[in-house]
């Protein structure tokens, strides 16, 4: 595809250079450079697109400085969709230029599902050889730094899950009179780092009467690839998993982690050329929700039991910003007895991560974390919810480097707790 | 640009501070104009040190030198028009002083003027009234060379009147400190006053003294709405002769609302001609009185309507229309070019009807809004820039606009400042005598004329 000028111009002609989006960036706000801002990005198109520039790699590494956090689309008083143009615009660099052999290489990789699987898995035996166990056990940290792969050596790591999602949830999950039936899409990170938050969906979307269907044959959702540019590998998944998932009866697709979820939705419009593939993707886009979305829009359960924690909330970009979801999770955790929920200020900021952002950028990464971090500690709270499981990490890995007694909880799990606290009270009765 | 400067300047400020790759160049080549010039490096001091070093050498080799702030401005002064090096002057961010006692503050020029405003509120006692429309962006530095304007200029004045003392660095590298703490400093002329608004053209400002004001106990805000554009102009006339000076007079015509409406479906008043957005502050009992007279005037001036905002929830919604106008413009056309002419107030209903005939004369989209408290009208025409053929139209309004406000008794710029797209205009402004007599100003502080040239009296056709 090259460069597709025309739809470059769409989103540049919009943009009036008010330099709204300097107050918003959260890159900016730390690097202080016009070059991290999103006007300064959009100047470096119309460049590009006006033939005053070429898609050197010094743009490349520009265009990469950048968490795709969303802040600037939303905060942009002229519309204009820098999300949509700076990932049109890696996918021309990295066409261009290629991505970093590693990269390539991760990605290449995710296209053998089975081999993907079992690499993970041997991960899971093998992890110590390259990693160690942190002191406070809570994650793993580099033995000698890997540079290329973007892992500094302070940085903790969640391990890999013993046991992955998929040996631990059948492909049917069956209740006694089902409301709805739903396909869930867990994603890379539920299935081998967080499974107990995908085994806590599925529990939650049981108790709520809901069939669970989890389909063998996803692949990861591809938006790892499509950000760093990789358009080939992200159309080979993206298909994939619209084969998969439109080849399942259902009444919605559910996701646990933002990213993936946004992906899905909304992402796939972006990264699928083919049109046969797309028409297919837009029947099924309408249908994906966030976990908490679609308890939500069914009217979930409120039979939870007594749960006496202080809690805050970080909401996900790709949830707040993308999916559009942010009222649900709070709703439901006021519902829940004994819970206080504490908001942080900034609680609907960019945590950091932007997925390979945080290995490209790990030092601005982190210290847009830190900022996080010290307002989500502010509040007092002892647990911290989100539905990210990237969010998850970073913020792990934060907390863990500054000893924090502060926990992370995927909402889904939390939600799960509350439900089996009531359960187990009135087994108690019983 | 000659790899020994570079060098140098990378030795004066450190090499991270020092970029000319093609893409930061261009990175640093505009402002919320839309006209570019690429600066052959762009370079980012710390401290006064470095800043008067980077001009030693600039001036040594007469290397053109431009300052930028946020480059935020609506003019063009940010704009490296000559090349050379643009002087990023974010980094001089720091809050020196807030002194209660003297109501005076100290700051250096990198500062945001929001992150500024919520400081000095943060004393319970004090404010700082300026508040252009680009404060959580604009530095106080740009807000300074431009002198910025905002909502709040109709009771409390703009830039200008809260500037006691500056500290500057000269185009030789030389620095001269002017004014100082004091309120009523009479010692000589108002050497102050020549370098706020001069766009970095006599010299790169490092320090900046600011005057605060008492933040008033109580504010109430109203929303009129008019039937015919007359009524409105009448009423802001009214009211500033009555002895009420409100803090904020803001108008939209008809077109704005409509395009407001559009954009937020706010149930706004779509068929009246103008709505007037009225806020009155002070002692608590003072608001009182001054909000019914307001209300009592609009009335008289045919407002069939007066909103009064009571929780706070009420005051974001009226001001939420104001805010919408900029986006929702953006719906209507891509580009939006946003002028600041403004008349003497008496003058307002007149020149919202001259506006109208240059927009009908050159078949154009425009909207009106702004301060019309202060006769700081915002005509914005509403255009796209690839659109060649409308743009030299656009061009020609825009002239007819300049003109138009001249005529009245007005200015080129009541906030934005002249930068390069004013600067051919100027002379009708000042005249012949006092264009050289600019011109003179600037030789004798910038003989060789390196900062930020080709703008305001240095204006040469590009």
């Amino acid at each position: 595809m090259a460069v597709n000028v025309e739809q470059w111009q769409q989103q540049i002609v919009k943009c009036i250079r008010c330099g709204t989006c300097r107050s918003v960036c959260p890159v900016f706000q730390i690097s202080d450079n016009e070059n991290s801002t999103a006007r300064g990005k959009v100047k470096l198109i119309e460049s590009v697109a006006e033939g005053k520039l070429e898609l050197t790699r010094e743009l490349q590494k520009r265009m990469s400085k950048c968490l795709l956090c969303k802040a600037c689309v939303a905060g942009c008083p002229s519309g204009v969709k820098t999300d949509v143009l700076f990932l049109s615009a890696r996918r021309a660099l990295a066409e261009k230029n290629g991505i970093p052999l590693i990269k390539r290489l991760a990605f290449a990789g995710l296209t053998y599902r089975k081999l993907f699987s079992l690499g993970l898995r041997m991960g899971a035996l093998f992890q110590n050889f390259v990693f160690k166990d942190s002191p406070d056990g809570k994650g793993k940290r580099p033995r000698i730094p890997l540079p290329a792969a973007g892992l500094n050596e302070r940085r903790l790591i969640p391990p890999l899950a013993k046991k992955p999602l998929r040996s631990r949830v059948p492909r049917v999950n069956k209740v006694v009179s089902p409301r709805a039936r739903v396909v869930f899409f867990p994603g890379c990170m539920l299935n081998y780092v967080y499974p107990d938050a995908g085994v806590a969906i599925v529990d939650i979307l049981k108790a709520n009467d809901v069939e669970v269907i989890f389909p063998d044959d996803l692949y990861c959702c591809g938006i790892a690839a499509a950000a760093s540019g990789d358009f080939r590998v992200a159309q080979f998944l993206a298909e994939r998993n619209v084969n998969t998932l439109t080849g399942e009866s259902f009444d919605a697709i559910i996701t646990g982690c933002a990213s993936c979820g946004e992906t899905l939705k909304h992402e796939y419009g972006l990264i699928i050329d083919d049109p046969s593939v797309k028409q297919r993707w837009q029947k099924m886009s309408e249908k994906v929700f966030d976990i908490a979305h679609y308890l939500t829009t069914i009217g979930y359960s409120s039979q939870f039991g007594e749960m006496n924690a202080k809690i805050t909330y970080h909401d996900p970009c790709h949830l707040v910003r993308g999916m559009g979801v942010s009222k649900e999770p709070r709703a439901m955790f006021k519902a829940i007895p004994g819970v206080h929920l504490v908001e942080m200020k900034d609680a609907n900021k960019c945590c950091g991560c932007g997925g390979t952002f945080s290995l490209s950028y790990y030092e601005i990464s982190r210290q847009i974390n830190d900022e996080k971090l010290d307002n989500a500690e502010r509040t007092g709270a002892e647990i911290l919810l989100t539905g990210c499981s990237g969010c998850r990490m970073h913020i792990s890995d934060g907390l863990s480097q500054r000893n924090s007694k502060m926990r992370v909880m995927h909402t889904a799990e939390f939600i799960a707790q509350a439900y089996k606290a009531k359960q187990g009270k009135e087994g108690k009765k019983r | 640009m000659n790899r020994n400067i570079i060098a140098q300047l990378k030795q004066i400020v450190g090499n991270e501070y020092v970029m000319d790759t093609l893409e930061d160049r261009i990175c640093y080549s505009f402002d919320a104009t839309f006209r570019d010039s690429k600066p052959d490096v762009v370079v980012k001091p710390g401290n006064v040190d470095e800043i008067v070093k980077v001009m030693r050498l600039a001036n040594q080799f007469s290397i053109p030198v431009t300052p930028m702030g946020a480059a935020t401005g609506l003019s063009g002064g940010a704009v490296p028009l000559r090349g050379g090096i643009c002087l990023g002057l974010t980094r001089l961010n720091k809050i020196i002083s807030i002194d209660v006692a003297n109501k005076v503050a100290i700051v250096e020029p990198g500062v945001i003027t929001e992150d500024f405003s919520n400081a000095v509120a943060r004393t319970g006692v004090l404010f700082y009234p300026p508040d252009p429309a680009s404060a959580k962006t604009s530095t106080l530095g740009g807000n300074i060379a431009e002198c910025a304007g905002g909502p709040r200029g109709v009771k409390y004045g703009i830039t200008r009147d809260y500037v006691l003392g500056l500290e500057v660095v000269l185009p030789d590298g030389r620095v001269v400190e002017l004014g100082n703490q004091v309120d009523g400093d009479m010692s000589g002329p108002d050497w102050t006053m020549l370098f706020v608004g001069s766009e970095g053209t006599l010299g790169v400002v490092t320090k900046i003294i600011v005057r605060l004001a008492d933040k008033p106990d109580a504010k109430q805000t109203l929303l009129a709405v008019f039937n015919s554009l007359d009524d409105a102009a009448m009423a802001v006339g009214r009211i500033i002769t009555s002895g009420t000076i409100p803090t904020t007079l803001e108008i939209m015509d008809n077109l704005t609302i409509r395009a407001v409406d559009d954009y937020l479906k706010a149930g706004l008043p779509i068929e009246a001609e103008a709505i007037l957005l009225i806020e009155v502050d002070g002692a608590k009992i003072t608001v009182e009185k001054q909000s019914r007279q307001v209300i009592q005037i609009c009335k008289q001036c045919g407002a069939p309507e007066v909103q009064i905002a009571v929780t706070n929830e009420d005051i974001d919604r009226l001001w939420s229309a104001r805010r919408a106008i900029s986006p929702a413009c953006g719906q209507i056309n891509p580009t939006k070019i946003s002028e600041d002419a403004t008349v003497p107030r008496s003058k307002v209903p007149e020149m919202v009807r001259r506006v109208k005939e240059i927009a009908q004369k050159h078949n154009l989209k425009m909207v009106i809004f702004g301060h019309a408290g202060d006769g700081n009208l915002h005509p914005n025409i509403l255009t796209n820039k690839h659109d060649h053929a409308e743009m030299e139209r656009v061009e020609l309004a825009v002239q007819d606009l300049f003109r138009a406000a001249l005529e009245l008794g007005g200015t080129l710029s009541g906030e934005h400042g002249i930068g390069y797209m004013k600067a051919p205009f100027l002379k009708w402004e000042v005249g012949e005598v006092g264009f050289a007599a600019g011109q003179k100003v600037k030789q004798a502080l910038d003989p060789k004329n390196i900062v930020n040239p080709g703008k305001m009296f240095m204006y040469d056709s590009p």
